[in-house]
């Protein structure tokens, strides 16, 4: 797949470094000038975070507080338990995070590697797992969940997003191992080592990039998920922060300060998470073997 | 453009797309045995929580339920009413506008984002920068939905900052209740879904092209290629991969969109921006017709496989058209 | 299949009960001499209720000294959407507060999900302490429509629509609070002309239809409640007092006393800008007072829906005993001690409702004024319930329909249709039942 270019566009000299230093900078400006507008929605968050819910009902969202009130966030800290709830969501999105990811990754083998027959229609029953409308499963899974005992329970939770975020990562890691250098694992198999060990051994270690990616996502789209955890946490114990932000709904009132007050403080774990796995996340999803 | 053999080989070894050779690479089914056992827990967990409960969803779907007690057999009754539910078509309709606010548009822009934030800034100034505006773009996909709602509605309600901030740049003349007005309540739904989903595609194919080798742009560059070319001759056939896995994702969420359009309106006003996702959840909680909502559930769950197979088939004819292996 | 199930399932549960993450909120007790009660509620900390039924709690542990209260305080849109659920389940509560309604209690009720608490409403006094009016939304019959039948729940407070005003504007515009609908209606002229919208509402919620609702209810009876709300009759949505609520609802808008704006304006919205002192009047329920009795800076008050006998209202939310309650004896217990004096006196002096409160006793003007009116209107007969209960999903048909009207989209014969449809198919399912 070769892109000649006419002689005409050889004779074009390179911009001269002056005209190129102003273009970049220009880039720079609008771009950091959009990025800035995608943070407006963050801005006014914080801004009524900490304002008083009289001031925020008399001077409106969009005003700056009059004084810096953290009454509302500290009282609901404390009602709500929020430190369980954080580690009931930490927990749950980060075994989702780990395990979907293992699970992907044995799937992926047999179907990238392994080339068993039929894989693309079994990487599409797979897929079934993310195209299916969550309100749909609610019925049957809260009755599969009763029948098992996990009513209730945070594994049931794990188990179920388990399934639904490992949907994606087979498709991706099967996607990317079926480029997977043939050479290297015949190499591994003249060697003598069985599937198992080929897999621990030369697949995985190739692979960290993408699991990488695959793990910020994972446990960002679960930290966030709350139809599911609705449905099957019931005790506050077992409860996660969107389950807990939702409390301070009402059937007619609601709490709007406090509530971007705990979703400001519900963002932090995950951000922290993103910005831990930034670096892995630029070597790339689709990382060839390195030779 | 003539590339060195080296570097083309190379290119092929990492990056050529997985191919559909049904056929061409037959293995002995006895290998093929041990690698099935890999599929097996996988195979147990999707049984359980997807095959079990979407068969169950079928069999509700040819009941009348209120969700307690026990469901009566109607047949094909819900499938029968649904065909004449204008609601029902209604909500299919936006969801071709959801297509094009969180598939069409985030990924042209986002591609062009990624390689203007990973060539321009991450090469010509210092890659923390682009790594912090990458963040800034991605951050909307953290946030609650619950809490983009409300924040949302602050800007664009009549008296919110989006009309404030056409008055003070002297078009107040276009304030308008953007959220109320049925004509323009889908199109700033759509602009609201552009800015949630647009750090997706960003992620995704900022990774992509750090796996391009950087040699290629090299010998392009020399032989005086400008970017755009650059782009359109090297970045875009490269990533192709990320492309159909961002396409095909997009469009299934997309199409089971829910929780921003709960957090916004709710559907409304009078079903402008009502979706199949959330018609389905208001009958199945607050109407309290299960049996409907699940006849529902399977006919937007069929149309997401009728179109992922589409894609899958259109993703591996164009692979199979330059893979070549 | 459902064996092929069972097994699936039974190899799971094996295979991860060694992990022991299967730990499930509480331990489990033996049925005799039950020594926990699990009691959960939705109310605010600092509400009314909230404030009230600490202290039930703590009178609870006080005579039961050997029992374990275990209360949690629940999102309310868990138990509203989950409630079937989480009582056919062993992990629900031994008492808990639900919403009133055939669409909630009703239907549970009619499943055999709650405790049918007759016994021990003749036995205690219940229904001596409250009025008929307000034991409509306790009883619900086998079919699941609420005013006659079986206890199924016990009410502690009421609710109801009033209007609320801002005395500082109406001062600064020369205005008078109305005594009759005309009035009404004058008084909103002479806002409207001095470029003041009068009324607040929220068509992206339940306000817009509490509206329309208080003004069909100026031409209605107890008949048409009775009709409307228990499917006595049938009801014929292009006669009044339906037609009169949906016609002068658009002539308002028309006239400016409503904004455009309103239409996707939520409650919220609606509240603050009242808050904020932007807004005259707004049309809407008891539940606002605490929140405006902590809130509002400038001079304001209440006054009943000029001219109207019925109002929108009814009891608070009620307490059940989910047929799966471990502990029923406490629970009973518990509810009695909330309809005491000492407990009813709580909620009246905190901003609430109380349904068998001596207003009297009641410190605060404004307080006792809330509680007078709502006595008023429950001892006349004139809580008529609320517009979106007929029909499970109403609400969200309302909140369409009058949508349409804020926009002008729709002439009010074609909401009175749109509105009218959904009503009749909801009903006739329910009669099918």
């Amino acid at each position: 797949m070769a892109a000649t270019l006419t002689p005409t566009a050889a004779t074009r000299r390179a911009p001269d470094r002056h005209h190129r230093g102003v273009a970049r900078w220009i880039v720079l400006a609008l771009v950091t000038a959009a990025a800035l507008a995608m943070l407006v929605p963050f801005a006014f968050m914080l801004l009524n975070a900490f304002k008083s819910p009289g001031d925020y009902s008399t001077n409106g969202p969009l005003s700056w507080p009059s004084e810096f009130y953290t009454k509302g966030l500290r009282t609901y800290w404390e009602q709500v338990d929020f430190p369980l709830k954080l580690w009931n969501s930490v927990l749950i999105a980060g075994s989702v995070a780990v395990l979907a990811v293992l699970v992907s990754l044995l799937n992926a083998y047999a179907l990238g590697v392994g080339r068993v027959r039929g894989r693309l229609w079994i990487i599409g029953l797979f897929l079934l797992a993310n195209m299916i409308p969550q309100e749909s499963l609610i019925y049957p899974l809260y009755h599969l969940a009763k029948e098992a005992g996990l009513y209730n329970t945070r594994l049931a939770v794990i188990i179920i997003f388990t399934v639904i975020q490992s949907a994606f990562g087979t498709y991706l890691l099967a996607s990317v191992l079926g480029t997977f250098p043939r050479t290297l694992l015949e190499a591994a198999a003249l060697d003598g080592a069985g599937k198992w060990r080929i897999l621990w051994r030369v697949v995985l270690p190739n692979l960290r990039p993408t699991l990488s990616v695959l793990l910020v996502f994972f446990f960002i789209w679960t930290w966030n998920e709350f139809l599911i955890p609705l449905v099957m946490l019931i005790d506050n114990q077992t409860q996660t922060v969107p389950v807990a932000l939702a409390s301070l709904q009402g059937d007619r009132l609601m709490d709007a300060p406090t509530t971007n007050a705990g979703a400001l403080l519900s963002l932090v774990p995950a951000i922290l998470f993103f910005l831990i796995f930034q670096r892995t996340l630029a070597r790339g999803i689709t990382a060839g073997a390195d030779k | 453009m003539a590339v060195p053999d080296t570097v083309a080989a190379r290119r092929r070894a990492t990056t050529a797309p997985p191919t559909v050779t049904a056929g061409t690479r037959r293995r002995p089914s006895r290998r093929d045995a041990a690698y099935w056992l890999y599929l097996v827990p996988g195979a147990i967990l999707f049984l359980l929580v997807i095959g079990g409960p979407l068969v169950y969803t079928g069999y509700l779907s040819l009941t009348r339920w209120s969700g307690v007690g026990d469901p009566t057999f109607i047949g094909l009754d819900n499938y029968r009413d649904l065909l004449h539910d204008d609601v029902f078509w209604t909500s299919f309709k936006n969801t071709l506008a959801m297509i094009v606010a969180m598939v069409l548009l985030p990924t042209l822009i986002g591609l062009v984002l990624a390689a203007v934030l990973f060539d321009t800034i991450g090469r010509r100034f210092r890659p923390r920068t682009a790594a912090a505006l990458r963040a800034a773009f991605y951050l909307p996909q953290v946030l609650p939905v619950v809490v983009a709602g409300i924040v949302w509605g602050w800007i664009l309600r009549p008296d919110g900052a989006f009309n404030g901030l056409l008055d003070s740049v002297g078009l107040g003349s276009l304030r308008h209740d953007w959220l109320g007005d049925p004509d323009t309540a889908l199109p700033v739904v759509m602009a609201v879904m552009i800015w949630v989903q647009l750090g997706y595609p960003v992620v995704v194919f900022m990774a992509a092209l750090e796996r391009i080798d950087p040699e290629l742009y090299e010998a392009a560059e020399i032989d005086g290629a400008g970017w755009w070319r650059r782009f359109r001759a090297i970045t875009l056939p490269q990533i192709r991969p990320e492309t159909f896995v961002v396409g095909l994702t997009c469009t299934i969420a997309a199409m089971k969109v829910f929780g921003p359009i709960y957090a916004l309106t709710r559907g409304g006003p009078e079903n402008a921006t009502n979706v199949p996702s959330y018609f389905a959840y208001y009958t199945f909680f607050k109407k309290l017709h299960v049996g409907y909502g699940s006849a529902i559930s399977m006919v937007l769950t069929l149309i997401i496989v009728v179109v992922s197979v589409l894609f899958i088939r259109a993703q591996n004819r164009a692979e199979r058209r330059d893979g070549g292996l | 299949m459902q064996r092929l199930r069972r097994v699936a399932v039974a190899a799971v549960v094996a295979a991860l009960a060694a992990t022991g993450v299967t730990a499930c909120g509480d331990d489990g007790e033996d049925g005799s001499g039950a020594k926990v009660l699990k009691l959960w509620h939705y109310e605010g900390e600092n509400s009314a209720m909230g404030v009230a039924w600490d202290k039930a709690i703590e009178i609870f542990k006080q005579e039961h000294t050997g029992v374990e209260v275990r209360f949690e305080r629940k999102a309310f849109e868990q138990i509203q959407q989950n409630a079937a659920m989480i009582i056919n389940s062993s992990e629900g509560p031994d008492v808990m507060e639900y919403n009133k309604g055939n669409a909630t209690a009703g239907l549970l009720s009619s499943q055999g999900l709650l405790t049918d608490l007759t016994a021990q409403a003749t036995k205690r006094g219940w229904d001596k302490t409250l009025s008929p009016s307000l034991q409509t939304t306790a009883r619900y019959d086998d079919k699941g429509v609420m005013g006659s039948g079986n206890w199924f729940g016990v009410p502690n407070y009421g609710e109801y629509v009033t209007v609320y005003y801002n005395k500082d504007l109406f001062t600064k515009y020369g205005v008078q609070v109305p005594t009759t609908l005309d009035e009404m209606t004058r008084a909103m002229d002479t806002f409207v002309g001095k470029g003041v919208t009068p009324l607040g509402t929220a068509g992206a919620e339940y306000p817009a239809g509490q509206l329309f609702y208080q003004l069909a209810l100026a031409r209605a009876d107890r008949t048409f409640v009775d009709n409307y709300q228990l499917y006595k009759n049938p009801v014929d949505f292009h006669a009044d007092p339906l037609r009169f609520g949906a016609e002068t609802f658009a002539d308002w808008v028309r006239k400016g006393y409503v904004s455009k704006d309103a239409a996707s304006a939520k409650a919220e919205d609606m509240g603050t800008a009242f808050i904020a002192g932007k807004t005259p009047m707004i049309v809407s329920g008891s539940w606002w007072y605490g929140r405006f009795k902590n809130e509002i800076k400038f001079d304001w008050d209440t006054f009943l829906f000029p001219g109207n006998t019925l109002n929108a209202g009814s009891s608070g939310n009620i307490w059940v005993v989910p047929a799966s309650s471990k502990a029923k004896d406490l629970a009973y217990d518990f509810i009695d001690i909330t309809v005491r004096p000492e407990i009813q006196a709580l909620i009246a002096n905190n901003g609430g409702v109380p349904v068998a409160g001596d207003p009297a006793q009641v410190s605060d003007p404004k307080d006792r004024k809330l509680i007078e009116d709502f006595n008023k209107i429950s001892a006349q007969d004139g809580l008529a319930f609320y517009p979106d209960w007929p029909v499970p999903g109403y609400y969200d048909v309302l909140v369409a329909g009058f949508q349409s009207l804020i926009n002008q989209s729709k002439s009010p014969d074609q909401v009175l249709d749109a509105i009218a449809k959904p009503y009749q198919d909801g009903v006739a399912e329910i009669k099918r039942n």
